[in-house]
């Protein structure tokens, strides 16, 4: 858990924090990868909400390099699936996701992060 | 072209029969014709369908459902059904020369004795069918249901009444409804995991066809809680995505997401896309129009109260609470902070929840879920107060406890404009939505549903 999809898609949210607080950062993770069920309208569905470039930092800092740096504007099987072993496949499970900006740590355990704020963070 | 079609529902929920049919043929893309004089609480109706192929998608879909016939008749008594049935060869001309068929005699609210039974197939002789019967397998099967009114509560002999039914139809069978089992392999008594605020099974299954969940859609529950929901609507081929401000719900006291532990014993943890604590009024998601459907069950007070971040007020005349400051020092790996809460009031909350879904669903996307209401105070009203541009009531079905019931309300997306996303300010009620200015003045009869529980309901306890 903690997939790289879920990771794409959450920004720090902190009090005041509105710039440079997305992609979190990966800290001390550990990965398992897991296979999941593929399934190409969900990945179309969600493919024009993804950050393209925070996606690819955030697989080849975890050592995958099959996506390219360039979103390409022609969606073909191979790329679904190097999509879908990113998006999905890729679990974190332990560690912590920090704001690039704040500094604010998210702990991941058991596969489930903490995304309260504190009371001095919230609005 | 519609022809008509005898459904036969089980006898629970009845409010909810119709909006489930309704969703499922949206989902497939086709119509329902639904007569204007229906009555819901009968378990036998005549709707129109456009073709046999339609009767089957809802049987195998639909948790309510339990048969679908092609409809030939329908009489007050023998006399009147024969009459009609005689009138119409043409209905079951292709099956005479060599269909091996059976018919079925039942009743509901009754059990027919077997050889009246035997009387009713052979008055049907008429019909001429000439195949060979065959009770196993039979190609064709014609039903006979004959509905008698409810004497529930009174001691009578087992066949007394026998014969004085309010209605009898006569029709084919097309489909048997195949998706009430569900009902069972979902059952939270069974379940791996599950809590004192778990759903039951029937009603998740029914909330999750509300959604229109399918293989490929993304869907969210931001009060996940144990995840009753989220189990029915992966069942259906969604991909799920839960958060909770309490992560003790989601993960029970084993190393594995108790979560992920039923998903898995279901065989759906693969569409349990990630679990996340936050508060939802301080939520992280980055953008809006991501999901499909939001399905949830707000906690309104009872067996869990609804909690949102922040302090509680402190009584007039008490010392100010001091400045807050952020922690000097991290803290240590095993003593996770956890934040402070205050309550958050149900029609604040239910509120706020629409603009939530209208921020975060794609255009036509559906919010559902369920709204404890008072049944003395509740008010049309009540519902569409709540509403804000862009979103559309399209069913309201009552679950009847007595003084009080739970409706079960599904919203669509009309709008496909872009909004921000909701301030979850105390009063963003009237500052956000619209419609209010209709209506300041307007208390809904779920606000304070809490207290009012308590108080058993006692108006004058509370208006005071």
């Amino acid at each position: 858990m903690v997939r790289l999809i879920t990771h794409n898609l959450l920004a720090c949210h902190a009090k005041g924090c509105t710039t440079n607080n997305f992609p979190l950062q990966f800290k001390d993770v550990s990965i398992e990868l897991r296979e999941a069920e593929f399934n190409a309208d969900f990945l179309k569905g969600l493919l024009p909400r993804i950050e393209w470039k925070a996606l690819v930092d955030a697989a080849r800092q975890l050592g995958d390099t099959s996506l390219p740096l360039e979103q390409p504007e022609m969606v073909d099987d191979e790329f679904l699936k190097n999509l879908h072993h990113v998006l999905l496949e890729m679990h974190i499970e332990e560690g912590a996701m920090v704001c690039p900006n704040c500094s604010h740590v998210y702990a991941i355990s058991n596969g489930i992060p903490n995304m309260l704020l504190s009371e001095h963070e919230i609005a | 072209m519609y022809t008509p079609y005898l459904f036969q529902f089980a006898q629970v929920h009845e409010e909810f029969r119709i909006p489930e049919l309704l969703s499922i043929a949206e989902l497939h893309s086709f119509t329902v014709q639904i007569p204007e004089d229906i009555d819901v609480t009968r378990p036998f109706v005549v709707l129109g369908l456009e073709s046999d192929d339609h009767a089957r998608l809802l049987a195998k879909r639909c948790i309510l459902i339990k048969s679908i016939c092609e409809f030939y008749a329908r009489g007050k008594n023998y006399d009147e059904l024969h009459a009609t049935t005689r009138t119409m060869p043409s209905k079951w001309a292709r099956f005479v020369e060599d269909a091996s068929f059976k018919m079925n005699v039942t009743a509901y609210n009754h059990t027919i004795p077997q050889t009246r039974a035997r009387d009713v197939v052979e008055d049907f002789s008429y019909m001429g069918m000439l195949g060979r019967i065959d009770l196993k397998n039979p190609e064709v099967t014609f039903v006979c249901y004959e509905e008698y009114v409810d004497k529930h509560g009174t001691t009578r002999d087992k066949h007394e009444g026998d014969g004085e039914f309010r209605e009898v139809f006569l029709g084919r069978l097309i489909e048997e409804g195949t998706a009430r089992p569900l009902a069972k392999t979902y059952d939270v008594k069974k379940r791996k995991y599950f809590g004192n605020t778990s759903m039951d099974a029937e009603i998740s299954l029914l909330m999750a066809n509300q959604t229109l969940a399918s293989p490929g859609k993304v869907i969210y529950d931001p009060f996940v809680g144990t995840g009753s929901m989220a189990y029915t609507t992966a069942h259906f081929g969604a991909f799920v995505f839960g958060s909770d401000i309490d992560g003790r719900q989601m993960r029970g006291k084993e190393k594995v997401p108790g979560i992920i532990r039923a998903a898995a014993h279901y065989g759906v943890d693969k569409r349990i896309v990630d679990l996340c604590t936050f508060d939802v009024t301080q939520n992280p998601w980055r953008c809006g129009e991501m999901f499909d459907a939001i399905i949830t069950d707000p906690p309104y007070g009872v067996r869990a109260g609804a909690k949102r971040l922040g302090r509680k007020p402190r009584p007039p005349g008490s010392t100010p609470r001091p400045a807050v400051t952020p922690p000097s020092q991290p803290r240590p790996d095993d003593q996770p902070y956890i934040p402070p809460t205050k309550p958050y009031e149900l029609s604040a909350l239910a509120t706020d929840l629409i603009l939530l879904a209208r921020y975060l669903l794609k255009p036509n996307g559906r919010l559902v879920f369920f709204l404890p209401t008072v049944t003395d105070e509740y008010e049309e009203v009540d519902v569409q107060t709540m509403l804000c541009e862009g979103m559309e009531v399209v069913a309201n079905s009552l679950q009847d406890f007595g003084s009080w019931g739970r409706r079960l309300i599904t919203i669509r997306k009309t709008t496909s404009e872009k909004y921000e996303p909701p301030s979850f300010k105390p009063t963003s009620t009237s500052r956000e939505s619209p419609k209010d200015s209709d209506a300041p003045d307007h208390v809904p009869a779920h606000k304070d549903f809490r207290m009012k529980y308590f108080k058993k309901f006692n108006k004058d306890e509370y208006d005071t």
